[in-house]
């Protein structure tokens, strides 16, 4: 045959939009994340003073160049504190939501490949969950089984998965239309290996967009459970609880509350700004495969 | 609405894409003049340019593109028009009809609130007022009972209607000139043969001119009166339709016309190799019935007998031979398609292979069994997972069914390329890297990695080029020859399984309406409805509408 069929996909390649990287916000929101993984890392080795070292100055002294955010009721050194305080707190929402995204991604890809009567009950169950305010069941669980810091992870997983599996449902329910699926069936492949080789990859772009999310809703509600009293025990350079010790002495330094605040906003919007520029970038991957 | 300049010219266009290798040239330097009250037919692969230049007529320029040329409608440069002027020109003196009217309806407004929207936006004069001039245009382009259709939702409307309503879309506002992107791309044949008469129809008496885009030659032989044949972004070969067809100058034109299927004579390098005359049954479907409707009982009961989509049918398949499945949308014929590849669950019947009962499901079959039955399905997009490569796609198959080590795997890997006459070299690519018709043949790959006996072709051919089509319908005649495959092809084409099928069927609402061998079926046909298959499908040599003089 003379008229060959190899030269079609030159025009459709060529409509991919230019600029196939994140977008300025998108390494701005990437930068921030890197820093706090890098001071969280690094931050034992460098911090002026302990996280629990008392009187290294005049008690709420303001900013000053040995102590850059001041110092608490203790004479502790703020910045220290803040500096040291992340570790915990990224390892905590770290595998917070990885365990949510693990258990919710799983769930969500068998109900939306079932499509069956157990998808049917399992989404009805999923539902009863969402709809039960989180704080509440969260304080519940944490008051009737007990207060450690692992308790306060495995609790935000279990409060994240249902929200997670509804989004890997819905994004499966996408993907298993397409014929591959089918042909997977035809070819005899059990249940969990068309979950795991044919829909999750399809899937990973979205459920990447869901970690970065999570996390920064783990953030801030590990934050308030801290704040409650509920995370952390005391001596815990953890950052919602030192809002919340700061906070009866605000008259006296406003430092103590707004150093660790500003922590977790920043890190928050950074994150947020990193998922938000990843989610466009995949979208337009996506609908470039999609289009030819 | 006679004016001294022609309707359009295009003068020396060029379209370039930005993609990853920087420029590309999508068209190079087209010229094109669409007469008053004229059809222009534009012809080509996909990929040759053809979409991209009907839609610069609209003063569109899609995707990050760079344009050069002169693109006049009546003399004003469409190009270089203001964006509130271009507003006023598109719909108002320039209609389109989109390729797929099912994603180019609002699907949450009634149709004849999207037609009235048209003669709002542009003002139009409706003496009789808008929602009789609604009723008036769906009347004019053959919607049956116009009054209560303009009152529902597109889905509640078949394929061909909705087309028929974009249709009225474009006319609404009288324009000079519509732009039909493949009208009739995605619609059955007899369907597509309706809409082919409307246009004819509508162009005599409205006098409107047409640039007809449209990878379908024998369709645009019925509706044209100058056909222009593009190529990779150029220009081959324009000519009026009558010269074109029966002296073709370019060597291009020749081998796409040739490409064409033809009831009246095999294609061009057809093999000619029949099988024994009577091979014993491969594949026996015995009083086959499956249903889709909704089990009572919240889904514990029966399914009612009478909703079936398969109703009972029975048909042999014989070793080595090809047995064609052809019907509409709807008849039935996917879903035989499914239940023999054991994708979905026959309501009664049985299904013998070999002479053994097959399980209903895939997945209560054998290995071997489900390695000997491979389907090849109707949209590789669709079949392929983007996200795997070729190799991988081709090696999971290899891995499932025979024990192979990782070289000796590989090995076949590229032996299967070659089988389906692909480059070694694509095994790295990923589908979105490749043509349709390459996509298409890494799924023959993939089925041939199984060392299948039957393959169930679902329309393999309908997302492809013609040409495209020819080449793959040859490469599955090489690979039955050299390997013996026995084939259940659907189609809802008879032109393409009239040389390549030696048995047929005929499927209407579930049920043979004809059921023998293809010679003596096709060239005999008892059912009506065979016949007006028959009919419906375009023909290069009907001849085309006669010539109108330019006013």
């Amino acid at each position: 045959m003379a008229v060959s069929d190899s030269a079609a996909p030159s025009q459709k390649a060529g409509t991919v939009r230019r600029g196939a990287g994140l977008s300025a916000s998108g390494w701005v929101g990437a930068a921030i994340i890197l820093t706090y993984v890098f001071v969280a890392l690094t931050g034992a080795w460098w911090a002026p003073f302990g996280a629990s070292q008392i009187l290294t100055g005049e008690p709420f002294a303001g900013a000053s160049l040995q102590h850059p955010f001041g110092t608490d009721n203790l004479g502790r050194d703020v910045f220290s504190r803040v500096v040291l305080g992340t570790r915990p707190v990224l390892a905590m929402t770290f595998s917070a939501t990885v365990l949510a995204v693990l258990a919710g991604g799983l769930i969500g890809v068998i109900f939306g490949y079932l499509r069956n009567w157990v998808d049917e009950v399992g989404m009805r169950v999923v539902d009863i969950l969402i709809s039960i305010p989180t704080l509440v069941l969260a304080l519940l669980i944490i008051s009737a089984v007990g207060n450690s810091l692992w308790l306060v992870v495995v609790t935000v997983a279990f409060l994240f998965t249902p929200r997670v599996a509804r989004v890997a449902r819905a994004a499966t329910l996408g993907v298993v239309t397409n014929d591959y699926i089918a042909a997977a069936l035809a070819r005899g492949e059990s249940t969990l290996s068309i979950c795991l080789r044919e829909i999750l990859p399809n899937i990973s772009g979205v459920m990447l967009v869901e970690f970065a999310i999570r996390s920064a809703f783990a953030i801030i509600f590990i934050g308030s459970l801290g704040f409650l009293g509920f995370g952390a025990p005391p001596p815990t350079p953890e950052w919602g609880l030192m809002i919340n010790e700061a906070r009866a002495n605000a008259v006296n330094s406003l430092w103590p509350v707004l150093a660790p605040a500003g922590a977790m906003a920043v890190l928050v919007i950074g994150i947020n700004l990193f998922a938000d520029s990843l989610s466009r970038l995949i979208d337009r991957q996506g609908s470039a495969a999609v289009a030819k | 609405m006679a004016s001294s300049w022609p309707v359009a010219q295009i003068r020396d266009l060029t379209v370039d894409y930005h993609g990853e290798r920087g420029w590309t040239r999508a068209v190079d330097g087209v010229s094109l003049e669409i007469g008053n009250g004229e059809a222009l037919g534009l012809a080509g692969e996909s990929g040759s340019g053809k979409t991209t230049v009907a839609y610069t007529l609209l003063g569109e320029r899609r995707g990050a593109s760079r344009v050069g040329g002169q693109v006049l409608f009546r003399g004003r440069d469409i190009l270089a028009m203001p964006a509130g002027e271009l507003l006023s020109v598109r719909g108002r003196s320039i209609g389109f009809v989109p390729q797929n009217p099912m994603a180019s309806l609002t699907p949450s407004m009634k149709v004849g609130g999207q037609v009235a929207e048209m003669l709002r936006f542009h003002a139009v004069e409706t003496p009789q007022g808008v929602g009789a001039r609604v009723v008036e245009l769906l009347d004019s382009v053959g919607i049956p009972n116009p009054v209560a259709a303009a009152r529902r939702y597109p889905h509640e409307l078949s394929g061909g209607q909705q087309q028929r309503v974009a249709i009225a879309m474009a006319l609404a506002c009288r324009p000079d000139l519509v732009i039909l992107d493949e009208p009739t791309t995605g619609l059955d044949v007899t369907t597509q043969k309706r809409i082919l008469e409307l246009l004819a129809a509508l162009k005599r008496e409205t006098a409107v001119s047409m640039l007809y885009v449209s990878h379908d030659l024998a369709s645009l032989a019925q509706i044209c009166e100058r056909v222009a044949v593009m190529q990779k972004g150029r220009l081959v070969e324009v000519a009026h339709t009558s010269s074109l067809f029966a002296d073709p100058r370019q060597e291009y034109t020749r081998d796409l016309i040739a490409a064409v299927p033809r009831l009246d004579r095999p294609p061009a390098g057809r093999i000619e190799a029949p099988p024994p005359r009577h091979a014993p049954n491969l594949l026996e479907i015995d009083r086959l019935a499956v249903s889709y409707a909704r089990r009572p009982l919240f889904g514990l009961g029966k399914p009612p007998a009478d909703a079936d989509s398969v109703k009972g049918v029975s048909f042999a398949v014989q070793r080595g031979k090809t047995f064609a499945l052809i019907g509409e949308s709807g008849s039935g014929k996917s879903s035989i398609a499914r239940a023999v590849a054991g994708l979905t669950r026959p309501r009664a019947g049985a299904i013998r292979f070999n002479g053994e009962a097959l399980p209903a499901l895939a997945r209560q079959r054998s290995t071997l069994l489900r390695r000997k039955i491979q389907i090849i399905f109707q949209n590789p997009d669709s079949s392929l997972n983007p996200r795997k490569t070729v190799r991988s796609i081709l090696a999971r198959p290899l891995s499932m069914f025979s024990r192979l080590d990782a070289v000796a795997r590989e090995a076949r890997v590229i032996e299967l390329l070659q089988a389906v006459r692909l480059d070694p070299a694509y095994a790295d690519r990923r589908p979105h890297q490749l043509s349709g018709g390459e996509r298409q043949r890494v799924a023959i790959a993939r089925a041939l990695a199984a060392e299948p006996e039957l393959i169930i072709c679902d329309e393999i051919l309908s997302a492809l080029d013609v040409s495209v089509q020819a080449s793959v319908l040859q490469l599955l005649q090489t690979l039955q020859r050299e390997r013996g495959l026995t084939y259940l092809f659907i189609s809802h084409d008879l032109a393409v399984v009239r040389w390549f099928a030696q048995d047929i069927g005929v499927l209407r609402q579930g049920a043979f309406c004809e059921l023998g061998d293809t010679e003596t079926t096709l060239s005999a046909p008892k059912s009506p409805y065979t016949i007006q298959l028959l009919e419906a499908v375009p023909r290069i040599d009907a001849g085309p509408p006669p010539e109108t003089q330019p006013a």
